[in-house]
């Protein structure tokens, strides 16, 4: 696997998406909270610097009416110079919008007008120096055109908003990175695990039944899986073993009496005279008892290739195909067959030389005995992307397609091929080898003949 | 020559017994792994055939604790199990051939012939020139010549030459040939060893008097100067 694919393997595990999907509900979430802390302290402050602010207007407005106007110039300039009170914000002009008293440069040109409250920004001393502050004030007229303004600065409580603000979007995206982080991680471990079990199941695939799961020392679910797969597996093993067992076991106790009777008819053989009755008698039965060894063999192997215990190794196909063209080569000739074949170079298989000889063997030997003298045979090794493809193609009889299925199952001979020697159960080896390499046997009308495709 | 059967099935093995005296070796027989073993040990004996499973001591045991003392005997092992893997199993145990029951007794005959004789014939293994008659065999220059004459040979049917060469004056069955020169283990239904046989018979013998590969009736081929 390439870093690139193995990187968007990541992005395609479920706890990556599940984290993707909780970081935007917190995400979500936490900017919904902040936003609902933002406005209720918003609100609360809000309103106490207004009520501030009314408290002021209304004191100036009583004092407006007992003072004169010096002394009220007098009370704005000392009120606006009044360190007790922070943020408080005085301005008097005249009828020309001239500032007479206050702590503001000049009367704010602002439009934004509810009525009562105006918001604005104005230069404000701060220690030694001035800045830029947000003021919310409240404008009324005073006798004689003159009009005043009395606000507060809630520069502090923007800032605090920014603030706010600005923590709220720093924990949306720090939730985003830590959930993406987190997936991502976590991603990486399912994927690793994954991997070392994909890993361990191909070579139970490959027969090797002893190969367990990796198991760490925890209880999460995927090493709870991996145990009970692995107590699974002890079972499949035990199983299979024993399958295994049973088939020496009836190889052994059927092997026995045949080589009895094979060694007890050819040492009675050396007796008699060459060509006397009982001499034909002990050949006749030595013949038999090759041709129960051949069906014993062909049985065993089909169990053997069933209970999928056989030792598989790096098999290369395109070498073990064009050995057997060339071992039946000098066969059809003699018969007059045309064998033709091309075979694709470095097919490799995992599996069974010994097997996959023996299923071809059986399918160049099917296709000679069913093709007639002068007929042609073709056997065809392709590479495609997906794996090898091994074609055998006569042009016998064929099968008929009603029993393509059926010849495939344990001792089939149909009716047509009655005449010719053999066991029966030269196809049902082939699919027995078929299925233990995990390849796929299909039957088809060469039109006219039989076409064997073995897909690995 | 002195030979060692290590069977439990007696019938098998009395049998087996009787037709090895009968063609002049010596004969010593064993009913279990243990005494088979031991027997093994002994120095006169030559060659050991040993079934696979045996009461008290395994056959492959046997051979694995014969081949730990360093004992090198040759060792054919019988088995009536199945095959394929058994096979790999018996000469990794290190057995020098399989035989799978029932068999005929010329194969077993003719592969305790070729046991006995590769030891001797240690040499010829790796001599690049094989002889036989008048028909040479260069394995360097991959040549065949017969009475001088050159003698064109697929890459095969050298290969087949090559090995009857090396087991010249035997007698060599058709599993022989073609776990010898194939590398297959299987019974192939149709005759496809005897029509090899028949074009190396054409090759080597066809243009001259002597015929030098002849057909040994049920059992296999010889490659020999017939006297």
């Amino acid at each position: 696997m390439s870093p690139d694919q193995r990187f968007l393997g990541i992005l395609d595990t479920s706890p990556f998406r599940i984290a993707i999907v909780y970081s935007l509900v917190f995400a979500c979430g936490a900017a919904l909270l902040l936003g609902v802390v933002d406005f209720a302290v918003s609100q609360v402050v809000d309103r106490s610097t207004d009520n501030l602010i009314d408290a002021e207007v209304q004191g100036l407005r009583e004092q407006v009416m007992v003072l004169s106007r010096s002394d009220f110039i007098e009370l704005v300039e000392q009120r606006s110079q009044d360190q007790d009170v922070r943020g408080a914000v005085y301005l008097m002009v005249d009828p020309q919008l001239r500032p007479v008293a206050g702590n503001v440069p000049a009367w704010p040109k602002t439009d934004s007008d509810d009525g009562r409250w105006i918001q604005f920004k104005a230069a404000v001393p701060f220690g030694d120096e001035t800045r830029e502050h947000e003021i919310r004030a409240r404008r009324f007229k005073l006798p004689g055109g003159y009009n005043m303004l009395v606000g507060h600065d809630v520069q502090e409580r923007q800032d605090v908003k920014n603030l706010m603000m600005r923590g709220l979007i720093l924990a949306v995206v720090l939730t985003l990175l830590l959930g993406l982080g987190g997936g991502f991680w976590m991603g990486r471990r399912i994927l690793a695990q994954a991997g070392a079990i994909s890993a361990v199941a191909t070579q139970i695939m490959r027969g090797d039944l002893s190969q367990r799961l990796p198991v760490r020392n925890a209880d999460d679910e995927i090493n709870t899986l991996a145990r009970e797969i692995n107590t699974m597996l002890d079972r499949i093993e035990q199983l299979t073993l024993g399958m295994r067992t049973v088939l020496d076991s009836a190889a052994h106790d059927l092997r026995t009496p045949l080589n009895r009777l094979q060694a007890t008819a050819e040492g009675a053989m050396s007796q008699v005279t060459p060509g006397s009755a009982e001499r034909r008698v002990l050949e006749r039965v030595t013949t038999e008892v090759d041709h129960m060894r051949s069906t014993l063999d062909a049985l065993l192997r089909i169990a053997l290739a069933e209970t999928g215990t056989v030792a598989r190794e790096p098999v290369d196909l395109s070498e073990l195909v064009a050995s057997m063209v060339e071992l039946y080569a000098p066969v059809t000739e003699e018969r007059g067959i045309e064998l033709e074949s091309a075979v694709a170079g470095g097919a490799q298989v995992q599996g069974s030389r010994q097997l996959l000889a023996q299923a071809l063997a059986n399918l160049l030997d099917n296709a000679i005995k069913f093709t007639p003298d002068g007929g042609h045979i073709r056997v065809l090794l392709t590479s495609r992307s997906a794996g090898p493809e091994v074609i055998v193609e006569d042009d016998g009889p064929g099968i008929p397609a009603d029993k393509r299925e059926i010849v495939l199952g344990r001792r089939v001979r149909l009716d047509e091929a009655r005449n010719v020697p053999g066991s029966g159960l030269g196809l049902s080896l082939v699919a027995a080898v078929t299925k233990l390499h995990g390849a796929r046997l299909t039957l088809d009308d060469a039109a006219p003949g039989l076409r064997v495709s073995l897909q690995f | 020559m002195h030979i060692l059967i290590v069977e439990d099935d007696e019938v098998a093995r009395d049998y087996l017994a009787k037709a090895l005296r009968e063609v002049g070796h010596t004969v010593d027989v064993a009913g279990d792994g243990l005494a088979g073993l031991h027997m093994a040990s002994s120095i006169s004996i030559d060659l050991a055939i040993v079934d696979r499973m045996l009461p008290k001591l395994d056959g492959l045991a046997l051979v694995q604790s014969l081949r730990a003392t360093g004992r090198k005997l040759p060792v054919l092992i019988l088995s009536a199990l199945g095959d394929v893997d058994d096979r790999i199993t018996g000469l990794r145990a290190g057995g020098d051939d399989y035989l799978t029951k029932p068999y005929h007794v010329s194969e077993l005959l003719a592969r305790i012939d070729a046991l006995a004789r590769r030891g001797e014939s240690g040499n010829a293994e790796n001599s690049t020139k094989l002889k036989l008659a008048d028909l040479e065999l260069d394995r360097m220059t991959r040549r065949v010549t017969r009475n001088g004459k050159k003698i064109e040979l697929t890459a095969r049917e050298f290969q087949l030459l090559e090995f009857m060469m090396r087991h010249s004056g035997q007698v060599v069955t058709r599993t022989m040939l073609l776990e010898g020169v194939w590398d297959y283990h299987f019974d192939p239904q149709t005759n496809v060893i005897d029509v090899h046989i028949s074009r190396l018979r054409q090759a080597i013998d066809k243009d001259f008097d002597k015929p030098l590969l002849h057909t040994v009736r049920g059992a296999g081929y010889s490659l020999r100067e017939d006297e």
